[in-house]
């Protein structure tokens, strides 16, 4: 495969999934999620997806396009991150008919842009995002641009100009080898971003950034839809009433709960 | 009824042709609205999620004036249909090989022929790994609304479905509403209780197509069997987290699980995401918002912090038993037991009591 094999990967902008509960609040007149307190962050999977490609771009040379279609407020600090990991490129997509579209809506941003991007060779995504977690943009994406593909990779690699991947099932996983392009998401067992070092973050400030906005990219404004959300609200509590066992030392501890369970013949 | 749908197929997505040269012939299908479950089949039955989605679509049925069909795609499934058939209004069974999920491209062209012929105005499928590479496109060629992961459906007075969805790793609920045909969605494992009651009045009809055409963009090279455990059977499960750093930690995880064995007919190890992300346990142990749902009567949490994605999987426990060396894990707060130490210094004392007592 050669040097100039491009490989595009959508990412997404999200408010940290490890975030405590009291972070995410809800304002039920404008039918808005009110993150109070935490950073945003690359969602965890999206990096997952960027560390597969630079994995790719390590053992067979790749130029790496991290795109991003901006919901909500751009966090450039956190979207370069991606170029201080490795990627060669960011594309921002950013346009006030970008904001709280639906999954299908923004499918059609990322797959618009990414035909007009061309001549690329793997697309790659996240399994789902930590916020809407809707899992099916990707698919989506991959009918619009007619390119084989495959949900939930756990690894991937490269074998007589095809794809190969690692498909993970309910039951085990399966290998398969498909032709290029293609798109593929990808799960975290690939593994996790890797950390990007001083020298990284200085040359990243050099690598080139584009915006696009809608007219740039020829939308169809008319074929982008707000999220049809109804109504918000917190999940349920699910706490319970923990009762702590008592004794001096964890052992001890460790005993008595076998002996509290059969007392309240849990067991 | 027999309904003959004329398709060529091919496994390659540039030359699917949307739907043309479908050729219906026969009686047509019934002019009814229609809410179709599509079915997925486990190790020869009827998936437990099916189940599920059977009862939720009798509820949603009920309430809409919809016919209750499913549709039921494999090889040798027509007796499988014959069964969901007392659970349902019509199932249409399309009885082939290589109509199976891992054959994605397959699947979706006999989806989207067979909805294209009976319209449904609602789709329910599963929320599960297999079907994912699958109900997305499906919802691409329908061009129908797709609301993915939900835990609910409500019908409202002029007949919008709401489809309740958590969000931000199940720390909030929106509930999306669909006005446009077909809906599609998703649903959670667990949702809803299995289907108990039958009726015996569906009909199975057979829906023919052909599949045929040139080798399609992706090559099945190897299946690799994995660990073939079924989570949402188990009665007692004894999970880990972040605290086991290697497979040898488990020894003491697989030790507290035998002694449970002498109770327990269904003992399971399960894992956090980290564990799987890190090698030491598969795939199919893991539990939580992308993993599994599970319901034991008891749950031991071996180590596991809590996080909002992990203890989404395991609400439904009865009891949850919690052992981490941090009082403060959010895990105590999903617990009926603590027990707060160290794993390796609290488990020993454990097994031993418990060896005493089954």
């Amino acid at each position: 495969m050669s040097a100039s094999m491009k490989i595009l990967v959508c990412i997404k902008q999200v408010a940290d999934p490890e975030g405590p509960a009291s972070a995410f609040d809800i304002d039920s007149e404008q039918k808005k999620i009110v993150i109070k307190g935490i950073p945003p962050v690359i969602n965890p999977f999206d990096e997952n997806a960027l560390e597969a490609a630079l994995k790719l771009k390590d053992k067979f040379g790749a130029h790496v396009i991290a795109i991003n279609v901006v919901d909500d407020k751009l966090s450039m600090a956190v979207l370069k991150k991606a170029l201080a990991a490795g990627a060669d490129e960011l594309v921002i997509l950013e346009d006030k008919h970008f904001v709280n579209i639906d999954a299908s809506s923004k499918a059609y941003v990322l797959a618009s842009t990414i035909r007009q991007i061309g001549d690329y060779s793997l697309v790659l995504l996240g399994r789902q995002t930590a916020d809407w977690g809707s899992g099916q943009i990707g698919m989506i994406i991959a009918e619009i641009l007619q390119l084989p593909c495959i949900h939930l990779a756990r690894r991937v690699d490269l074998v007589n100009n095809g794809l190969l991947v690692e498909r993970i099932r309910k039951v085990g996983s399966e290998v398969l080898k498909v032709q290029m392009p293609s798109l593929a998401t990808v799960d975290s067992e690939i593994g996790e971003l890797r950390l990007p070092l001083l020298k990284d973050i200085k040359e990243a400030s050099k690598k080139p950034i584009h915006v696009f906005n809608a007219s740039l990219l020829n939308l169809d404004i008319g074929k982008l839809r707000i999220r049809a959300v109804h109504n918000l609200k917190f999940a349920p509590p699910r706490k319970r009433e923990c009762y702590f066992i008592e004794g001096a030392t964890p052992q001890e501890r460790g005993s008595n709960l076998a002996s509290k369970l059969r007392e309240d013949r849990v067991i | 009824m027999i309904i003959r749908g004329k398709k060529s197929f091919s496994a390659n997505v540039n030359t699917i042709a949307k739907s043309e040269g479908v050729n219906m012939v026969g009686d047509q299908c019934e002019e009814r609205k229609r809410t179709l479950i599509l079915g997925e089949v486990e190790n020869r039955s009827i998936a437990p999620i099916t189940l599920e989605l059977l009862q939720l679509g009798k509820m949603v049925a009920g309430k809409t004036g919809d016919l209750l069909s499913v549709a039921l795609l494999g090889d040798n499934v027509s007796a499988l249909a014959e069964v969901i058939a007392d659970f349902s209004d019509e199932v249409y069974c399309i009885d082939k090989t290589l109509l199976e999920p891992r054959y994605s491209d397959f699947y979706v062209n006999a989806l989207e022929v067979l909805c294209k012929s009976i319209t449904p105005n609602l789709i329910i499928a599963g929320h599960s790994t297999d079907y994912l590479e699958i109900v997305p496109r499906l919802a691409y060629r329908l061009n129908a609304d797709l609301v993915t992961d939900c835990i609910s459906i409500a019908v409202g007075d002029g007949g919008q479905l709401f489809f309740t969805k958590p969000i931000f790793g199940d720390r909030l609920q929106a509930d999306i509403v669909v006005d446009r045909k077909p809906a599609m969605v998703t649903v959670r494992q667990k949702s809803a209780d299995r289907v108990s009651q039958g009726n015996g009045k569906g009909m199975v009809i057979n829906f023919e197509l052909t599949i045929d055409g040139p080798p399609g963009k992706i090559e099945l090279l190897e299946t690799l069997p994995g660990d073939n455990v079924s989570m949402e059977k188990a009665e007692a499960i004894v999970a880990g987290g972040r605290a086991f750093k290697t497979k040898e930690d488990l020894v003491m995880l697989e030790e507290l699980a035998e002694v449970l064995r002498q109770y327990f007919t269904a003992v399971e190890i399960g894992a956090s995401r980290t564990l799987v992300d890190a090698g030491i346990l598969s795939r199919s142990r893991q539990i939580g918002q992308t993993g599994e749902k599970v319901a034991p009567q008891i749950y031991i949490a071996v180590g596991i912090s809590g996080a909002s994605q992990h203890v989404s999987g395991i609400s439904g426990s009865k009891k949850i038993i919690a052992i981490n060396k941090d009082e403060e894990a959010p895990i105590f707060e999903m617990a009926d037991y603590g027990v707060v130490g160290r794993y390796e210094l609290a488990l020993p004392d454990l097994i031993v009591k418990l060896r005493e007592l089954l």
